[in-house]
């Protein structure tokens, strides 16, 4: 990021601040003095404040109150505090670390200091905070309006981070953001973000990254406030389209023409500045290079998530979706007595602000969220495994939660609303961001001392298949990770008996390989132990990597301990090779099931089931075959390179 | 004269010093940082920036100071980056409930959304992995035990990371 020309019209704290004070005076003004609570309007929600102080005439609020608390809530926040402690730490929905400390006026706001006008104090197992800069914290002001007062979420800060020709503009506030364009020409882009205010710096001059300019200006009530984004654009310049991710958050990319078109770009873009990383690209999107890409298949737009509501019925409880637009799903219930379901709604931005809201049985709780840029994630706690049906309805999708609960309640599932969308159509691509120097923080693992085991069966190899049984690993569309790491084991096993070699699996079908619901370590030790005891020349586990989206893709070999090196890149090498997946190279981590192997040993994660283009790989019975193929090449070479009477015990 | 001379000498040196003492003291009290660690999106190397780090405050124990230090560097850590920079993330809702100091060892218990990962090393060993490194950067803290909701697990459920034992960064 140093090397990155960044230009940051972040005005919010020297114009806030002062405008913040005096439309936070006005409204406390309306409260007498001495009052105990206060009340404000919070989109259009009244929230009150009832824990509230003064210290040197400089409001303060009580952690603990119910007000704050909800608001809180509503803002997607999180506190870390106790009674007794100190600090009181706050995770805002950005994500953003608020960080006040009693005794302290300075307090953090993510890696900015600022200093209130009084420090928070401890009283009666509450910590008090001023209410002013708490608010500040949150990109919300108080605002006068008639006899009330509302809280109105401001537009925080917007950042231009240029480097060369490209330049990306990111919004953020105190609310959800939703930007449209209400006006673009050759030279200009109107955007217009709904429900905030701004105190921001009304003109910037920028000139890099396809930018002239931009102006800052407000409009609405106070209620229902507006503000627009007016860009000036370069000569030639180029914009991404407006994506927006139902977060705080907003951002958008420009391209300059060329260099040319700013006198000053080039001083303040030195031409030895790293390129800035390529934005995520959706489906019609421009690209960063200012080359449009062909057009995209006809696909529409993300589905729109409103509201999402809860009935009861006769028999338990109905959760209505409301969702506009087309969309795939898929949900999961976790088994008993971890009683919790979840659906993800793909190709979904939420329209509402999160939420988490408790609820009468059979629900216990109900959490609404973006859980990543294309998903929606519904997420329910149940009183037990209740029988529960997922349909799509007329206005979006119906989940019926019935109070009768039965034993093998069904534990996945998918669907889809309007049009069916195939999920390498909806999925954003993602670009990995290159490596950066560790700095001081850099990884400095040790080799141990050399291993001293001698396998008693040379010959022997055993094989893991990851998962199985009651725990099938990650899934996608029904395809399991254990069926696959199954087959893919059992290929290798036949190609490495054919070459001479002697093979043991750990499992031979989907079973647990201790007993089934076993804990983690009787599962994962009786894997090790098969090895341990036949004293085996290696392990090899089979895996199936997984992520919340689906931008990460290809083959990773893990490894623990020193003399697990080789025989990991040697694999690694020949997979990605061979079966043509992306080399992601071997990592150092602590698995349990290659620590506690005796012999040198290894967990391939073959590939991404979470990944479009991986998942097809996956489900072909041709590449598995290639994986095993490639997997068999590597203990090969690796034994060839280190065969066991020349390593001084391996 | 001479001793006049020698008079001024000290005291200059005596000013010079003082100035040098309080100029870095008060600089020591408002200037610490933490870095925060998070892992990158190729799985494996990391990315960072920096928080200020609170001076111990009147009243404040060294003991209490490192906890609250280990703490904010906890909640920082599974905060994360901001939201326009691609990271591993732990699952969405989780939190620090707490976090204990002993000797060299800080216990970290992570809320039980931490349990909810999609399967795959990858997002596992990237959450750790910024966690550990964010926390043994703390001064006086070189291991992290991790706990979900007041319980040691062995690994997560259908988890592939040893969780049982401390981390230290060498594991990664």
């Amino acid at each position: 990021m140093n090397s990155i020309n960044r230009f940051i019209a972040r005005i919010f704290r020297g114009v806030f601040p002062g405008a913040l004070a005096m439309a936070f005076a006005l409204g406390s003004a309306t409260l007498p003095a001495g009052a105990a609570s206060a009340t404000y309007l919070y989109q259009n929600q009244q929230i009150v404040f009832s824990h509230l102080a003064s210290s040197n005439g400089v409001t303060m609020i009580g952690i603990q109150d119910p007000g704050l608390r909800g608001l809180l809530k509503t803002l997607g926040a999180i506190v870390t505090w106790r009674p007794g402690r100190r600090y009181v730490l706050i995770t805002t929905a950005e994500p953003e670390v608020i960080s006040f400390a009693v005794g302290d006026r300075n307090y953090d706001v993510g890696p900015v200091t600022s200093q209130a006008s009084v420090a928070p104090f401890a009283r009666a197992d509450d910590v008090y905070l001023p209410l002013d800069a708490l608010l500040r914290a949150l990109y919300l002001a108080p605002k006068p309006d008639g006899s009330r007062t509302v809280l109105q979420p401001q537009l925080g800060s917007i950042d231009v981070r240029a480097a060369g020709t490209r330049a990306k503009l990111v919004a953020h506030a105190g609310a959800p953001l939703a930007a449209r364009v209400v006006s673009e020409s050759a030279n200009r882009i109107v955007y217009e973000f709904d429900g905030v205010g701004s105190t921001l710096e009304r003109h910037r001059t920028i000139d890099a990254g396809g930018i002239r300019s931009l102006e800052v200006t407000t409009s609405g009530s106070i209620a229902a406030p507006k503000t627009l984004v007016t860009i000036s654009l370069a000569s030639g310049a180029t914009h991404g389209r407006v994506h927006n991710s139902g977060g705080n958050d907003f951002e958008v990319a420009f391209t300059g023409a060329s260099s040319g078109a700013y006198p000053n770009a080039v001083a303040r873009a030195p031409a030895s500045a790293t390129p800035m990383p390529a934005p995520s690209l959706t489906p019609g999107a421009s690209t960063v290079s200012g080359v449009q890409p062909s057009a995209p298949p006809a696909v529409a737009g993300p589905a729109q998530v409103g509201a999402v509501t809860v009935a009861q019925t006769s028999n338990g409880s109905t959760v209505a979706v409301a969702i506009s637009g087309n969309a795939t799903y898929q949900w999961h219930r976790l088994r008993a007595p971890d009683n919790r379901f979840w659906i993800d709604i793909q190709n979904a931005q939420l329209t509402v602000p999160p939420s988490v809201q408790a609820e009468v049985n059979p629900l216990l709780s109900l959490r609404v969220r973006q859980n990543d840029p294309t998903t929606v994630r519904i997420a329910l706690s149940l009183v037990g495994q209740n029988v529960l049906a997922v349909s799509p309805s007329a206005t979006g999708l119906s989940i019926t939660v019935d109070n009768q609960q039965v034993a093998d309640a069904a534990h996945e599932g998918s669907g889809s609303i309007g049009a069916v969308l195939s999920v390498s159509e909806a999925a954003p691509a993602v670009t990995p961001v290159p490596p950066e120097d560790y700095g001081q923080g850099s990884p400095s693992w040790k080799f141990g001392p050399q291993s001293t085991y001698v396998p008693t069966n040379p010959k022997l190899i055993v094989i893991d298949p990851g998962h199985g049984g009651s725990d099938p690993g990650s899934e996608r569309n029904g395809t399991k990770e254990a069926t696959l790491t199954l087959d893919m084991a059992k290929r290798l096993r036949d190609i490495l008996i054919a070459r001479g070699w002697q093979v043991k699996m750990t499992r031979t079908t989907d079973v647990d390989v201790y007993q089934p619901n076993d804990s983690a370590r009787d599962e994962l030790q009786a894997r090790d132990n098969i090895a341990n005891d036949a004293g085996a020349r290696l392990l090899v586990s089979i895996h199936v990597n997984a992520f919340i989206n689906s931008g990460p893709h290809g083959t990773t070999t893990y490894y623990s301990k020193p003399e697990d090196v080789p025989l990991a890149q040697y694999v690694e090498r020949d997979v990605a090779t061979d079966a043509g997946t992306k080399d992601d190279g071997t990592v150092k981590s602590h698995l349990y099931v290659t620590l506690h192997a005796d012999m040198p040993a290894v967990l391939i994660e073959t590939a991404f089931l979470s990944n479009p283009d991986d998942y097809a790989l996956l489900v072909s019975p041709a590449w598995r075959q290639k994986v095993a193929q490639a997997i068999a090449d590597g203990i090969d070479q690796y034994t060839q390179q280190y065969p066991v009477q020349s390593t001084g015990g391996q | 004269m001479r001793r006049i001379a020698l008079l001024v000498v000290v005291l200059a040196l005596v000013a010079a010093g003082s100035w040098w003492f309080f100029a870095h003291r008060a600089q020591g009290n408002g200037t610490e940082s933490l870095t925060v660690y998070y892992t990158k999106m190729d799985g494996t190397s990391m990315g960072s920036w920096n928080v200020s780090m609170r001076p111990q405050q009147p009243g404040e124990s060294s003991a209490e100071h490192l906890k609250n230090m280990a703490l904010y560097a906890a909640v920082q850590s599974a905060a994360g980056p901001p939201s326009d920079v691609e990271a591993i993330r732990f699952p969405p809702g989780t939190h620090i409930n707490t976090v204990s100091v002993n000797g060299s060892t800080a216990t970290v218990d992570l809320s039980h959304e931490v349990t909810q990962q999609v399967g795959g090393t990858f997002g596992e060993n990237g959450e750790f992995k910024g966690l550990v490194y964010t926390l043994t950067g703390v001064p006086g803290i070189n291991a992290v035990q991790v706990t979900v909701d007041g319980q040691k697990l062995e690994t997560l459920p259908g988890g592939h990371v040893e969780l049982d034992q401390p981390l230290h960064r060498s594991d990664f």
